[in-house]
C-alpha cells in the first residue's frame, strides 16, 4: 500500500472517529439535551450549505431561496408522518424528491436567466415556497405548524433516544456530503465549474449547459429537502418561519465566509455561524453583533473564504487522495 | 476532395447591417483553410454562425453532409467542430488540467452517476485524454497552475490544448495570433502546421495576412460581409479586388 493510499486512508477515519466514537462520548458524558440540539442543528446546517455550495460555489448560480427548499422537505416528512402515518425510511427519500421535484419544474423556466436575474428568480420562488406553507392552511396548518411525534422509524426499529437519533442524522449528514463530495470532485464537478467560469465557452466545448444547471439545481435541492426531513424529524415540530428569507441568507454567509467552491469551506463556515452563537449565549444580548464583526472581518480580510476553494481542491486531491496520477509525470492532476 | 463543411448563400444581418452577406464555401476534409479580411468583414461573424453561437438569417450550413445551423453550440462542438475564441477565454479559476478536462469531459460526458464511483473507468479516459492534450501542447510542467497566473501566450495554447481534448475533426481557431508578438507567431504557425500534418483540418480567421499567407493551402477573403476571393495563396495575393479591400486602392 501507498503513503498516499495510508495517509487518506487515515484522514477518512479520523473524521469517521471523530463523528460516530468521539463525539457521541462528549454527547453521553455531558448528557444534556440542549447539547444534543446544538450539534444536530450544526450536521443539518452542514448539509444545507454543502448543498447550496454545490449549486452557488460550483456551477455559480446565486441561489437566494435555499431555505425554502429545505422547508419543503420538512414539510413533506411532517406532514407525511403527521397526516397518513408514514415514518422515517419512506419519509426521507420523499422529501428528498419532492423537494427536486418542486426544483425542477422551476428550473425549466429559469435556467436561461443570469447571474442577478437568476438570483431575483430564487428570491421569488423561496418568497412563494414560504408563502405557501404560511397561508395553506388546510394542508401545512399555517403558521401554527405542525408537530410531530413519531420519532425515527428504522425499518421497523423506532430509535427515540437521543443518541440514537445523533447517530442516525450524523450518519445520513455523512453519506450525503460524501455524495456531493464525490460530485463536486469529479470531472463532473469541473463542467459545472466551467458553467461558473464561462457558460459561453463551456457550451463551446460540448457541455450542455442548461441540463447541467438543472441537475445541480435539482441536486442541491434534493438534499436541502433531506436536511429538513432531518430537522423535522429532530425536532418534532416544525414552523413556516424556519424556512423564511432570513434563512436562505445564514446558509449563503456560511458558504460565502467557508468559502465559495470549497465543500470543506462550506462545513467549516457552517459550523462557524451555527456553533458561535451558541457559544456567545453567556454575553447576551451582544452576541448578535459579534457573530457580524466575525462574519464581517472574516470576509474582509479572508474574502476567498476561511478555506477557498483553491487550497480545498489542493487539499482534496493531495491529502484525501482523488486525484488522478497515473501520468508520467506522476503529477497529482484531475480527478479519479 | 470531399466537403467536411459547406457553407451554402450564409447571411446574418444585425439589424440594418449585413454582417455575412450570402456566403458560400466549403472546407474539405483535411485541408487547412485560412479566412481573411480587414476589420468588421465578418470574419469572426461567420466563425460563430459555424459553431452556432450565432443563428444565421438565411442559409444553411452543413457538416459530414448534415445540416448544423440552427444546432446549439455544444451539439455542434459534440459533431466534432471544436473552436477557439478571438478573446482568449479560459477558465481563470481552474487549474491548466482541469481547463483541459472540460474539453474531454464535454467529449466524452459524465453523469452524476458515473461521478460518484469513484476510479471508474469513464473518469481514467477523461484523465488520460486530457493529459494527452496537455502533451501536445506542451504545458504538462503547468498542470497544476491556475489558468489565471499562465503568461498570455501559454493562455492561447491552454485553450487549443482544450479544444483538442475534444478530439475534433475539424479545429476553428479565430486569430490566434492576436496579441503574439514575431517569434511566437512563427512558433504558432508551426505549431499550427504540425496538428495539419497530424491529420486535422484547421480553418484559421486571421486578420494579419502573413500567418495565413505562409501556412494555409488555400484562403477565403471576406470583405464588408461578402466573399470577395477564394483560391491559393498565390493567386490571392494578385487579386485585385483583394488588394483594394487591404489597401483601399480607388479604381
Amino acid at each position: 500500500m501507498s503513503k498516499d493510499f495510508i495517509q487518506s486512508a487515515g484522514l477518512k477515519l479520523v473524521i469517521l472517529a471523530v463523528l460516530f466514537v468521539a463525539l457521541p462520548l462528549l454527547l453521553v458524558s455531558l448528557d444534556k439535551g440542549y447539547i444534543y440540539q446544538v450539534v444536530m442543528l450544526a450536521l443539518i446546517f452542514s448539509l444545507l450549505a454543502v448543498s447550496l455550495q454545490l449549486v452557488t460555489g460550483i456551477a455559480g448560480l446565486l441561489h437566494l431561496g435555499h431555505a425554502a427548499f429545505y422547508g419543503v422537505g420538512a414539510y413533506i416528512a411532517a406532514l407525511a408522518g403527521a397526516d397518513y402515518g408514514i415514518g422515517f425510511t419512506l419519509g426521507l427519500p420523499l422529501a428528498g424528491l419532492g423537494a427536486a421535484a418542486i426544483a425542477f419544474v422551476v428550473a425549466l423556466p429559469t435556467m436561461r436567466l443570469v447571474s442577478i436575474y437568476f438570483a431575483v428568480a430564487t428570491l421569488g420562488i423561496g418568497q412563494m415556497i414560504f408563502l405557501v406553507l404560511q397561508n395553506w392552511v388546510e394542508v401545512t396548518k399555517g403558521p401554527n405548524g405542525v408537530s410531530l411525534f413519531s420519532g425515527i422509524d428504522l425499518f421497523g426499529y423506532t430509535v427515540d433516544s437521543e443518541l440514537g437519533i445523533y447517530f442516525v442524522v450524523a450518519t445520513i449528514v455523512c453519506i450525503s456530503i460524501w455524495v456531493i463530495h464525490r460530485l463536486s470532485h469529479s470531472y463532473y464537478g469541473n463542467a459545472l465549474r466551467s458553467l461558473r467560469e464561462d457558460d459561453q465557452c463551456a457550451d463551446a466545448m460540448g457541455i450542455n449547459t442548461v441540463r447541467l444547471k438543472i441537475e445541480s439545481f435539482m441536486i442541491s435541492s434534493f438534499f436541502a429537502g433531506i436536511a429538513g426531513a432531518l430537522w423535522a424529524y429532530t425536532t418534532g415540530y416544525i414552523s413556516p418561519v424556519d424556512f423564511d428569507f432570513a434563512e436562505s441568507i445564514l446558509i449563503l454567509a456560511m458558504v460565502v465566509v467557508g468559502g465559495l467552491g470549497s465543500i470543506p469551506g462550506a462545513i467549516i463556515g457552517a459550523l462557524l455561524l451555527i456553533l458561535l452563537p451558541e457559544a456567545l449565549r453567556g454575553v447576551g444580548d451582544m452576541r448578535n453583533i459579534i457573530v457580524g464583526f466575525v462574519l464581517f472581518f472574516s470576509i474582509l480580510f479572508l474574502p476567498k473564504g476561511l478555506f477557498g476553494e483553491v487550497p480545498a481542491l489542493n487539499f482534496i486531491r493531495r491529502q484525501m487522495g482523488a486525484a488522478w496520477q497515473d501520468n508520467p509525470d506522476k503529477q497529482k492532476v484531475g480527478w479519479k | 476532395m470531399s466537403a467536411m463543411l459547406e457553407v451554402a448563400d450564409v447571411s446574418r444581418r444585425f439589424g440594418g447591417l449585413m454582417a455575412v452577406d450570402g456566403v458560400t464555401t466549403s472546407v474539405g476534409e483535411g485541408e487547412l483553410v485560412g479566412l481573411i479580411g480587414p476589420n468588421g468583414a465578418g470574419k469572426t461573424t461567420l466563425f460563430n454562425l459555424i459553431s452556432g453561437f450565432t443563428p444565421v438569417s438565411s442559409g444553411e450550413i452543413r457538416y459530414r453532409g448534415e445540416k448544423i445551423s440552427g444546432l446549439k453550440p455544444s451539439v455542434i462542438a459534440s459533431r466534432g467542430i471544436s473552436r477557439t475564441f478571438q478573446n482568449l477565454r479560459v477558465f481563470p479559476n481552474m487549474t491548466v488540467f482541469d481547463n483541459v478536462s472540460v474539453g474531454a469531459v464535454g467529449a466524452i460526458g459524465q453523469s452524476p452517476w458515473q461521478a460518484i464511483r469513484s476510479g471508474s473507468k469513464r473518469a481514467k479516459e477523461i484523465s488520460e485524454r486530457s493529459w494527452e492534450a496537455l502533451e501536445k501542447v506542451q504545458l504538462t510542467r503547468y498542470a497544476n497552475e491556475l489558468a489565471a497566473n499562465l503568461a498570455y501566450g501559454k493562455r492561447k495554447y491552454l485553450e487549443i490544448g482544450r479544444a483538442l481534448a475534444m478530439k475534433p475533426d475539424l479545429l476553428v481557431l479565430d486569430e490566434p495570433a492576436a496579441g503574439l508578438n514575431d517569434s511566437e507567431t512563427a512558433e504558432l504557425a508551426a505549431f499550427i502546421k504540425e496538428l495539419h500534418a497530424g491529420g486535422l483540418t484547421v480553418m484559421l480567421v486571421e486578420h494579419d495576412m502573413g500567418l495565413v499567407m505562409s501556412i494555409c493551402e488555400r484562403i477565403v477573403v471576406l470583405a464588408s460581409g461578402r466573399k470577395i476571393a477564394d483560391a491559393e495563396p498565390a493567386v490571392v495575393r494578385q487579386t485585385r479586388e483583394v488588394l483594394e479591400a487591404y489597401l483601399g486602392v480607388d479604381e
